[in-house]
């Protein structure tokens, strides 16, 4: 207990740190805030351009998707506040230069240090309209669920953001054989972005590739299911065990890139 | 003019030796746009229709393509980081000694670049290409081809003076990457990059129209699809020259007061 509580601790201090570091262009940090909540309602725009022509994505309606829509951007929020651009930019700069050394050393986790140890807080600041977003769709879907299907949700963002964690890990842990991982990393971002849209209209190949190959249904579609009731416990469970596979293996190849680890610095 | 010939070359060069990190780039421009057409594809059958919003589904296949090549080169130079970081940095000070206007020089840059990213996308994109072949639709005719590579020539033109602008703003506020992001969210919507902006609700079409960016990707792409009659492509041409126009003046005034409140700490 004693050890989770220095974690805390730690991220409390990451957290000042971060303002601090963030804060000294103010005009600049809330310019970029700004640009993030546009980016979102303009998008949203996009959903709303596309329901004037048609009724129905699919399977899915309006509010539908707008959940949709609002879980996929808080579990990409989460991913962003935290590990993602510590894990997928800075972590393979600091193998290239060696600078990991100096992490190695800390009396803390190294892969949590890794993971978070520059919080992004625009995106943290820009989170809150997001989530005041979910609030606002689930009063158009009239809080229409159990509590066991709320908790069936949150349960599976969760397992979301693991899925995420791993799958950037993979890509990260690989820059201690290669230089170009942070490349992948930007495509991984794009494709990722798939995810704000029902994967279930996609038929054929590509329909295999989104469920099974790179189950990106698990970021926003698999929890949106299980609050709207319409996902089986099998395919839930199945889409834990996937999340499972993805981190043992993420784990598995960080451990070996840390044995393979040289050190640039001299 | 033989000098900016050199900077052209020489910012390929820069280019090609991180060509890869480059490739990776135009790469996830190319996954966005095929996102894009899949979900486009998704819609037209789930929705059982031949024609959504006036776009046939080969009409909004080769729009998105279209429009995904020209944010390859256009909107992926988008910021224009070099202007402000060179003053901010003060690096501007061993540019100002240099035989050369920095100005020209961040111009010649900026087409360099637009150059080294067009032939990227198209590497990128010939794949996506010939993989949706049977829905590309051809240009509507050889006048509107000349029209559109017009059209194009203005857009890398009006995108590098609206950036520029922003860019030279550096000359009074420390940092200008927020408002170049700003910028740019709203470009690559309001310049119909990821849906035609005859998509939008009414008013919010309106705003949009009343924006330079539709010059960017919309129009390109309504003249390559014949979505716009041949008469009024002048007129919008002419608009868009207004703009270019407009902005090179503002952008001469920036630089002008900027340049003489300039300070660079040094040792």
């Amino acid at each position: 207990m004693i050890g989770l509580g220095r974690y805390f601790k730690l991220i409390r201090m990451l957290f000042k740190f971060a303002l601090m570091r963030q804060m000294a262009y103010r005009a600049h940090f809330f310019l970029m805030i700004t640009g993030k909540v546009v980016r979102m309602a303009l998008l949203l725009f996009f959903f709303q351009a596309i329901f004037l022509k048609v009724d129905r994505l699919g399977a899915w309606n309006y509010d539908q998707v707008l959940l949709l829509f609002a879980t996929f951007h808080l579990v990409d929020y989460l991913m962003s506040i935290t590990f993602q651009r510590n894990l997928a930019f800075r972590l393979p700069q600091r193998i290239q230069t060696g600078e990991l050394d100096t992490r190695m050393v800390l009396p803390v986790n190294l892969l949590f240090m890794v993971s978070l140890e520059e919080l992004d807080l625009m995106d943290f600041f820009s989170s809150i309209p997001a989530v005041a977003f979910l609030v606002y769709v689930l009063d158009r879907i009239g809080f229409a669920f159990s509590w066991g299907q709320a908790l069936a949700y949150l349960t599976l963002m969760a397992n979301a953001i693991l899925f995420l964690f791993s799958v950037v890990l993979i890509i990260s842990a690989t820059s201690f054989w290669t230089v170009q991982s942070h490349g992948v990393s930007r495509v991984f971002d794009n494709l990722m972005k798939i995810g704000r849209y029902p994967l279930d209209i996609f038929e054929g190949f590509w329909k295999v590739v989104f469920a099974y190959l790179l189950p990106l249904v698990l970021i926003a579609q698999v929890p949106s299911q299980a609050l709207l009731a319409n996902l089986t416990p099998g395919f839930a469970a199945f889409g834990c065990l996937v999340t499972l596979g993805f981190l043992v293996f993420a784990l598995f190849l960080w451990k070996r890139g840390l044995e393979n680890y040289m050190s640039a610095s001299s | 003019m033989r000098k900016l010939w050199f900077v052209f070359k020489l910012t390929w060069l820069e280019r090609l030796a991180y060509r890869v990190n480059f490739f990776m780039e135009i790469l996830s421009g190319v996954m966005s746009s095929l996102i894009l057409v899949l979900l486009w594809m998704a819609i037209y059958r789930s929705a059982g229709r031949e024609v959504i919003g006036g776009f046939s589904i080969e009409e909004m296949v080769t729009y998105l393509l279209g429009g995904g090549l020209i944010n390859s080169f256009i909107l992926t130079t988008a910021e224009n980081p070099e202007t402000s970081q060179s003053i901010q940095d003060g690096s501007l000070s061993n540019m100002l000694v240099k035989p050369m206007n920095p100005y020209w020089i961040w111009f010649v840059r900026d087409l360099s670049m637009k150059s080294f990213y067009l032939v990227l996308g198209f590497l990128g994109y010939t794949v996506v290409f010939f993989f949706f072949r049977q829905y590309l639709t051809p240009v509507a005719s050889a006048v509107h081809l000349g029209y559109l590579v017009l059209s194009l020539v203005f857009a890398a033109l009006l995108q590098f003076f609206l950036f520029e602008f922003m860019s030279l703003l550096a000359f009074w506020v420390e940092n200008t990457y927020g408002i170049r992001f700003v910028m740019r969210v709203v470009m690559e919507v309001a310049g119909g990059a990821i849906i035609p902006l005859s998509f939008f609700p009414g008013v919010l079409q309106q705003v949009f129209l009343a924006l330079p960016f539709p010059f960017l990707i919309y129009l390109p792409m309504r003249i390559y699809l014949g979505k716009i009659p041949l008469e009024s492509i002048s007129w919008e041409l002419v608009k868009e020259a207004l703009w270019i126009g407009g902005l090179v003046v503002l952008n001469r005034m920036v630089w002008k007061r900027g340049i003489r409140q300039y300070v660079a700490m040094g040792d």
